[in-house]
Order: structure tokens, then C-alpha cells, then sequence
């Protein structure tokens, strides 16, 4: 940090000078080009373009001044890469390696739009210039990810010219630390990992519980199927996250915090370590931060990829370094986690949620959302939606709006038929509740729930049965194993739907099923286990019918079980080009040149080549 | 009877007053009925056995701290207008509380959990026997996982080693269905001493105890874990693993006494016929 010429900053005073310091440094002609490098748009290649940007702007030469930047996640994965340059915020989306000279030469130093290069509205066909004419941002509002895509993620510099530190300060110079929880009440915040706690109650707890050292967690160990939006938050805005632990430590009375991150995110875990070393040198972490009293140290822990290491008891005793399994919670982990002593965990997005709550005032926080879920929540958008990606919208938003207006809809015009939510233990809810409000308590009441964020979205080619599969599948590997109704009872219901899917399904499977959800949900010792047989539950509960077709009739209504539908040929449309002839593996298909093709149903395997052979698709599901 | 128990009931009331006083509050929990009184942190169960109610447990000891992983010692907890299912074996005791072990829902969850559990392992005798003192017949379940000579992995083995042993030599293997209690690597484990504690806490009957006379070694199966025997001086039959046997001379060194050494090294019946002739009774002895 001594490049930058920053010494160690001993007041709020010190903060502020600098913070003033590096916005005057700035010179407003300097123009710069934001690369999103988020895990969408690097997979896209984003980082070369990056370095791309970079070699354009030193070869620029000393009359105009650029600025190439690698920022965080923007949330419209399905358009990556995205290029913003400033100033203007000009939004261009799938960008790709030759685009560069020309956004460099036109946009940079023209001045001029490149209209080729920005998010056109498929309804429409209108351009959008700026990120907030484009429908995907209009509704969303961001707290969590408000500096998601405006700062250098490894610049702490960046952080705190944008006001970050700013509620440290605050809250350092002139909050006790039963202010801050007041202000946390105030806000209504509740917990963004799935459970949906309130945060200040659990601070109090914590507090309040006897006992000592306290030790503050947060947890990055997102390990749903789907999801990433901790993810981008540790690689977009480390900081964040640093901030909110350390207000949250001085509300609890902690000194020593850990990050627990699966080690499947490898640049989180090298963001947050910088973040952290940056923090340090700053004097930000460590002995008599900005000049007071307080005390604090944050490690970063790398976890082994157990889905169940999510879950605050098992992630406890993963940190002790013991088998990464939960415990029962009769006794809160507020009052003996972590080596037997009060310690409070919560979430990634609750932690980066925090600065914005006291610099605001809980008031500000309070007034957005709903009545008991207040403020945004993240969610990752995936599935059969146009706009996949990562957005935050107030709570109370419907799910209607998320998917159509946010979403953009279906993908291929093709009819929606359920949402999931929640990650793996939530459940799929159906099109007649699409105008339900998205809060903790709304989601929990129609079977499924908020969880950490995930919203899966599945159009009507989607067999329920098979998701209900695929998820009981997911938590059935992931089990920890410890507990016999988790262990076995999930195996069962496998056992029963493997049967099902395979057409031998026998009548009573659906009652059998919800008398092991029953087992589950009543006996199983942690939250994976009680939750698990959410997705069953609320696929009976909305597509019985689907199960029913299934076990009696031996059909699969959205045609994806094998063996519960048969492939014909529509002799219409057939072009007896022969294709499917030539490629089907049993010699099913006959037919000459000229007449239309047929597949003779005895021999057919049903392994679907000719579906996915067929140029004119004439091979059909019936 | 009914009548006394609530007079009981009400005396303690009336005491655990006097006792907050003190400033020791003696919680009271009230278990179908019956009330008692128990130590502050106290499990339900513990409660339930001091009121002489019966709770089915498999992977609960007194002398090893409980895990509530069977999941078979559900019982009903009063929570004012709704019930919630708690594990007996570990529940603390921290104010008065109502539960209810012979509630219809509290029946069921056992019931449930018994059944996949004898799903699991259908041949083990153990689990029947206890199965049927629950009213259990049989269960609706196939056998869709497999255990490793009827394990139900309770974990008893694994807590009993690590705790009260101190050796920790087997520990659990695997996730989910994969999951079984092993030595490291599935090798035999030069930290096993052969003290067969695993062998006496399994209940059913997983784990077994073999002696090999003729290499006079102690195998713990099915761990595959051996350690030498000791054999009597006197008659040749074995006593206990030489292991565990250094473990008891280390701990009472203080008395080190050469005769408490000579004594470790004769099995029961020889120590016996010793002290007897010490007692010059060796005459009266032989003749019985």
C-alpha cells in the first residue's frame, strides 16, 4: 500500500482525509473501461479482454488518460462479457476479442457509441446505451452488489473512495455496541443464508452468552446446485464483506472472525486474502483499528466441497478441523459453537448488507421489502430463462415479474411450468402461484423457501418427477450420512422414485413417499435432512398428476423419462433424407428415398438418435 | 398411584421454589404425566428414567456423551401450541418442560425410524428384539443400502474409542450411504490395543472379538486390528492384550508394587488359586 502513498489510518478523520485524497486525485477526463470478470463472463473469456483493454491504454499514448479496470460481477451472465466505459456508462455486452480495438478507438477516444455492441430488447428491437434502460436492471435495486461492477475488487483504494469503511468509522467514533444491534433491529435484517434469523436477535444472543473469546463467522460455502451469488460478492466486493464482520464484531464483543469459503472458489479465497492483507496494512484489521480500542483478526478458512459443511454446526466443526458434520442445536451455537464457545455465524450477503445498513440507518433498510422480510435479496436467475444471471430485487417483488420482466421469460417461447427456489431442499412452485410475493415467510407457506438464493427456472418440456429425482439424488450424495432418517430414509425415496421414473412405479409409491418426507422432516437431525424432502413434497403437492401418469398410466407427460414415451415420425414432415436411417444403432428405422420414414416400435431401443439426428424435426415424442 | 405422583409432583413444585431461592433452580419435566425433578442440563432421558418411563435407544451409553444420531429416542416436546420432536438422549433440561413419550406422534417418528433401520440391517437379531419391545412387527422398507454386517452406525464404537479408550484408532469412513466406521485406510491400525471396548458397546453385535490361540493374538473384527495376548504364566490360557495390559500398569504406578505385577500376569482362575493358597486355604479350595 505504501505505492499508493497510504500510511496507516489512525481516526475516522484519517479515513476521511483519504477518501477525499483519492477523489481529488481523480481526474474527471480520465476515462475508463470496466471489464466485467465475474465467473459468467470469465468463462467467456473476459480476462483477455481485459489484458487486451490494458495494452490498448498504455499504447494510447500521454494526451488522453484511460484506465482499464477488471471489476465484479454484473449480474447479466447470460450477455457476457460486458464492457462498461465510463464516462457515459456505456453498456456493451458480448463482447469478444476483435471488438476491442474498435470499442478502444470509437468509444474511449471517438467518443462515438458502437451500436452493434449494445443489449438490443427482444421485444422490441430498441438499443439500451446505459445499463438502466435495459428491463433486466429496471427492477432491480442493489445493496448487496451496489458496488458489484463500479470498483477494482483487489483495490481497497477503489472501496473506500466509493464511501467503504465509512460505517466502520461510524460506528468506531460514535455507536455503543447495543446501537449497532438497535440499528440491525431497526433494519429488520434476517439472515440471507436460507433460515432467515434475525440478524440482531442472534447478535444479542451472542453478546449476551457468557463466555470467551467470541468468534465471528461468516459463511462462503455455497454449495447449491445453480447458485453463485456469495460468489460474486467475495470476487466483486471483498471489502464488503470485511466491514460487515467488523461492525458485527464490535455490536458481539468478538475479536477473531473466519471466513469459511469452499475451496471450489479459488479466486474468492485469493480475492479475500488480499482484501484482507490490504485491510491490514491499512490498519483497518488488526490492533487499535482507526485509532480505538477494538481489537480484530479475520482468517479465511478453505473448505473440502461438502454441501452439508453449509449448515452452521457442521461448518463449526469443519473449522475445528474435525469431520464436517452437524450436531444437534439444542444448544445455540450463539452460545457454544466453535470451540465450545459463543460464536456467530451468518452468511456472506448478511455480512456485505451490514456497511449499507449503518451508513444508511436501519430506517432507510426498513423501508424497502415487506412487512417481515425487509431490504433485497440476491438470487442467481437460471434455467430455461432468456436472461440468466445474478439479480437483486426488494423482497415482496412476484415471482411473475422476476421470471417475465426481469427473466425476460422463457427461452424458445415456450410455456413456464415451474420455479424452483431455495437450492436443493427447496420446492418447485407452480404457474397459479406466480403472483406470490418473494419474501421468507410467502415461499415457506407455499412448500418451499428462500434458502440462499437460488431460482431455477423450467419451462414446460420440464418432467417433475425427474427434478424431484435429480434433487433427492444431489442430497442423497451429499448426505453426511450421520443420521439414520437423512442416511436412509432419502436412499428409500430414491429407491422409489428411480422405480417411478422407470415406469415401475406401483400404486401406494406416492403415499410411501409422503410418509418418508414425514420420517424426514420430523426425525432428521439438521436442517439438510429436515428440508430434504422438500422437493417431492411440493411436486406432489402441484404436479400429482404427473406422478399419477407416471405410476398408472406408464407415461411421462413432458416426455424426458426413457421408456414412458415412444419417438415416431411425423410423415408430413419427414424429408426421407435418411439421416435417422443411417444413424439409428437398432436398424429400427425403415424407409426409401422419397417416402416417408417409419420406426418400427418392436425394434426401437429408444435411445433418442433420431430425435437429435433429425434436421427437420420430423422425429417426434408422442 | 396417579394421585400420589401429582402430590409428588406438586411437593417438588413447592421445593424447586425454595430452590431458585438458593439460587439453584431444579427444573421440573413432566413425562406423560408423571413429574419430576432432575439437575440443571439433565437429558429428557435422564428424566425419563428417573420417572420409570422406558425410551428406546441404540446409540446411547451413560458412560459416553451422547450424539442423537439413531434418531429412535424421538420424543414429543410441549411448545405451547405445537409439538416438536426431540431426541430424549440429548436434550438439556433448562426450565420446566412437558414431554410426551407415548404421544401418537412421538410413537410414529420411532416407528419410522425403526423400520428404516431394519431395512438396513433385516438380519440383526438385536434390532428385532428391541423392534418387537417397541410394538415394531416389521418394516415397509426394502433393503437399499448396504451395511456391513447388519451396522447401523450408531457410532458407540467410534465415541467409546475416542472418549473413554483415548485412542480414537477407528473413526467413520465415507459419506451418505458409503459411510462405515473404519481404521484409517481400512487397514489394521497400529493405534488399536486390542481392549475390545468397541466390541462390548455395539448393539448388534457388529463388532466381535476373536482370539487366535495359536498366533496367542487378540484380532478386533472386523477392523482387522490384532495385538498380542497375554497369557497366563501358570496355564497358558489368554488374559488381555499385552497393550492393554501396559495401559493398566502405567496407570497404577503409584502402588508399582512387583506382587500387583505378578498378579496381572495369572488369568482370573490362577490369581484366585493363588490368593487361596496364600490364605493356607488351598486344601478347602481344591476340594470345592
Amino acid at each position: 500500500m505504501t505505492v499508493l502513498g497510504l500510511r496507516q489510518l489512525n481516526s475516522l478523520a484519517d479515513l476521511e482525509r483519504i477518501r477525499a485524497e483519492l477523489l481529488s486525485r481523480r481526474d474527471p477526463s480520465t476515462k475508463s473501461v470496466h471489464v466485467c470478470t465475474g465467473p459468467g463472463c470469465a468463462a467467456k473469456g473476459s480476462p483477455k479482454l481485459y489484458e487486451l483493454f490494458c495494452e490498448a491504454a498504455k499504447q494510447a499514448g500521454s494526451e488522453v488518460q484511460v484506465q482499464a479496470k477488471a471489476v465484479g460481477c454484473h449480474g447479466l451472465c447470460e450477455c457476457g462479457p460486458i464492457v462498461l466505459v465510463q464516462p457515459g456508462n456505456i453498456f456493451y455486452q458480448r463482447v469478444e476479442e476483435p471488438d476491442v480495438a474498435e470499442i478502444f478507438r470509437e468509444t474511449v477516444l471517438g467518443g462515438r457509441v458502437v451500436k452493434r455492441l449494445l443489449y438490443e430488447n427482444p421485444a422490441t428491437g430498441e438499443k439500451a446505451e446505459t445499463a438502466d434502460k435495459i428491463p433486466f436492471y429496471k427492477l432491480q435495486k442493489r445493496i448487496a452488489l451496489a458496488y458489484n461492477g463500479l470498483i477494482d475488487p483487489t483495490k481497497i483504494t477503489d472501496y473506500i473512495a466509493q464511501g467503504g469503511y465509512r460505517g466502520l468509522g461510524k460506528v468506531l467514533s460514535s455507536m455503543t455496541s447495543e446501537e449497532v444491534i438497535s440499528e440491525v433491529e431497526l433494519a429488520g435484517l434476517r439472515g440471507r443464508g436460507g433460515g432467515g434469523f434475525p440478524t440482531a436477535r442472534k447478535w444479542r444472543s451472542c453478546r449476551e452468552a457468557d463466555g470467551s473469546p467470541k468468534y465471528v463467522i461468516c459463511n462462503g460455502d455455497e454449495g447449491d446446485p445453480g447458485a453463485f451469488m456469495d460468489r460474486a460478492i467475495m470476487e466483486g466486493n471483498p471489502h464488503s464483506i470485511i466491514e460487515g464482520m467488523l461492525i458485527g464484531a464490535y455490536a458481539i464483543g468478538s475479536e477473531q472472525g473466519y471466513i469459511y469459503v469452499r475451496n471450489e472458489y479459488p479466486l474468492s479465497v485469493e480475492r479475500l486474502k488480499e482484501a484482507i492483507e490490504q485491510a491490514k496494512e491499512l490498519g483497518l484489521l488488526g490492533e487499535n483499528i482507526l485509532g480505538s480500542s477494538f481489537f480484530f483478526d479475520i482468517r479465511i478458512n478453505r473448505g473440502g466441497g461438502a454441501f452439508v459443511c453449509g449448515e452452521s454446526t457442521a461448518l463449526m466443526a469443519s473449522l475445528e478441523g474435525r469431520p464436517g458434520e452437524p450436531r444437534a442445536k439444542y444448544v445455540h451455537t450463539v452460545e457454544s459453537g466453535f470451540r465450545g464457545r459463543p460464536s456467530n455465524l451468518n452468511n456472506v450477503e448478511t455480512w456485505a448488507n451490514v456497511p449499507h445498513i449503518i451508513n444508511g440507518g436501519g430506517q432507510w433498510f426498513a423501508g424497502i421489502g415487506t412487512e417481515k422480510s425487509k431490504g433485497t435479496k440476491v438470487f442467481s436467475l437460471v434455467g430455461n430463462v432468456v436472461n440468466t444471471g445474478l439479480v437483486e430485487v426488494p423482497m415482496g417483488i412476484t415471482l411473475r415479474r422476476m421470471i417475465d420482466e426481469i427473466g425476460g421469460g422463457i427461452q424458445d417461447g415456450k410455456r413456464f411450468k415451474a420455479v424452483q427456489t431455495g437450492g436443493p431442499s427447496g420446492g418447485c412452485i407452480p404457474t397459479e402461484h406466480l403472483d406470490t410475493r418473494v419474501d421468507f415467510d410467502e415461499l415457506t407457506k407455499l412448500g418451499s423457501m428462500m434458502g440462499s438464493g437460488g431460482m431455477i427456472v423450467m419451462d414446460e418440456d420440464t418432467c417433475m418427477v425427474k427434478v424431484a429425482k435429480y434433487f433427492t439424488n444431489f442430497l442423497q450424495k451429499e448426505s453426511c450420512g450421520k443420521c439414520t432418517p437423512c442416511r436412509e430414509g432419502l436412499s428409500q425415496m430414491l429407491y422409489i422414485l428411480d422405480r417411478i421414473t422407470d415406469g415401475e412405479g406401483q400404486v401406494g409409491d406416492i403415499e410411501r413417499l409422503e410418509d418418508l418426507s414425514e420420517i424426514l422432516e420430523g426425525t432428521a437431525l439438521c436442517a439438510l435432512g429436515k428440508t430434504a424432502a422438500n422437493p417431492v413434497i411440493s411436486t406432489i403437492r402441484y404436479f400429482r398428476d404427473e406422478y399419477d401418469a407416471h405410476i398408472l398410466d406408464r407415461r411421462c407427460p413432458a416426455k424426458e423419462c426413457r421408456g414412458l414415451f415412444r419417438y415416431e415420425i411425423d410423415p408430413e414432415a419427414c424429408k426421407a433424407c435418411g439421416i435417422c436411417l443411417k444413424n439409428c444403432p437398432a436398424d429400427a428405422i425403415t424407409g426409401e428415398k422419397k417416402v416417408p420414414h417409419v420406426i418400427d416400435q418392436k425394434k426401437c431401443t429408444l435411445c433418442g438418435t433420431c430425435w437429435e439426428k433429425c434436421p427437420f424435426t420430423a422425429v417426434l415424442k408422442v | 398411584m396417579y394421585a400420589l405422583r401429582n402430590m409428588l409432583g406438586k411437593m417438588s413444585l413447592h421445593r424447586s421454589v425454595k430452590g431458585i431461592r438458593k439460587g439453584k433452580p431444579v427444573p421440573i419435566v413432566t413425562i406423560d404425566g408423571c413429574k419430576v425433578r432432575v439437575k440443571k442440563d439433565a437429558t429428557v432421558l435422564d428424566a425419563a428414567k428417573k420417572a420409570g418411563i422406558w425410551i428406546p435407544t441404540l446409540c446411547y451409553h451413560p458412560a459416553i456423551s451422547p450424539d442423537a444420531v439413531c434418531r429412535l429416542c424421538m420424543v414429543e416436546l410441549d411448545r405451547g401450541d405445537w409439538r416438536q420432536l426431540i431426541t430424549a438422549c440429548n436434550y438439556p433440561v433448562r426450565r420446566d418442560i412437558v414431554v410426551y413419550v407415548s404421544s401418537e406422534g412421538a410413537k410414529q417418528a420411532r416407528r419410522g425410524v425403526m423400520e428404516l433401520l431394519l431395512a438396513r440391517a433385516p438380519e440383526s437379531q438385536e434390532l428385532k428384539a428391541l423392534a418387537e419391545r417397541m410394538g415394531v412387527k416389521e418394516t415397509r422398507y426394502p433393503n437399499v443400502t448396504e451395511s456391513q454386517r447388519n451396522c447401523i452406525l450408531c457410532g458407540l464404537c467410534v465415541r467409546i474409542c475416542e472418549e473413554i479408550i483415548g485412542q480414537a484408532a477407528i473413526g467413520f469412513a465415507g459419506r451418505g450411504v458409503d459411510r462405515a466406521v473404519a481404521a484409517p485406510f481400512r487397514q489394521p491400525s497400529d493405534d488399536c490395543i486390542g481392549c475390545g471396548a468397541c466390541a462390548a458397546v455395539c448393539p448388534v453385535g457388529t463388532i466381535k472379538v476373536r482370539i487366535h490361540q495359536d498366533q496367542q493374538e487378540v484380532e478386533i473384527s472386523p477392523f482387522k486390528s490384532r495385538s498380542k495376548l497375554l497369557v497366563c504364566e501358570k496355564c497358558g490360557a489368554p488374559i488381555i492384550s499385552t497393550q492393554v495390559s501396559e495401559r493398566v500398569l502405567g496407570k497404577v504406578e503409584t502402588m508399582s508394587s512387583e506382587e500387583f505385577r505378578q498378579c496381572i500376569r495369572l488369568c482370573p482362575k490362577c490369581r484366585k488359586l493363588q490368593t487361596a493358597v496364600r490364605l493356607q486355604a488351598a486344601t478347602v479350595y481344591k476340594k470345592e
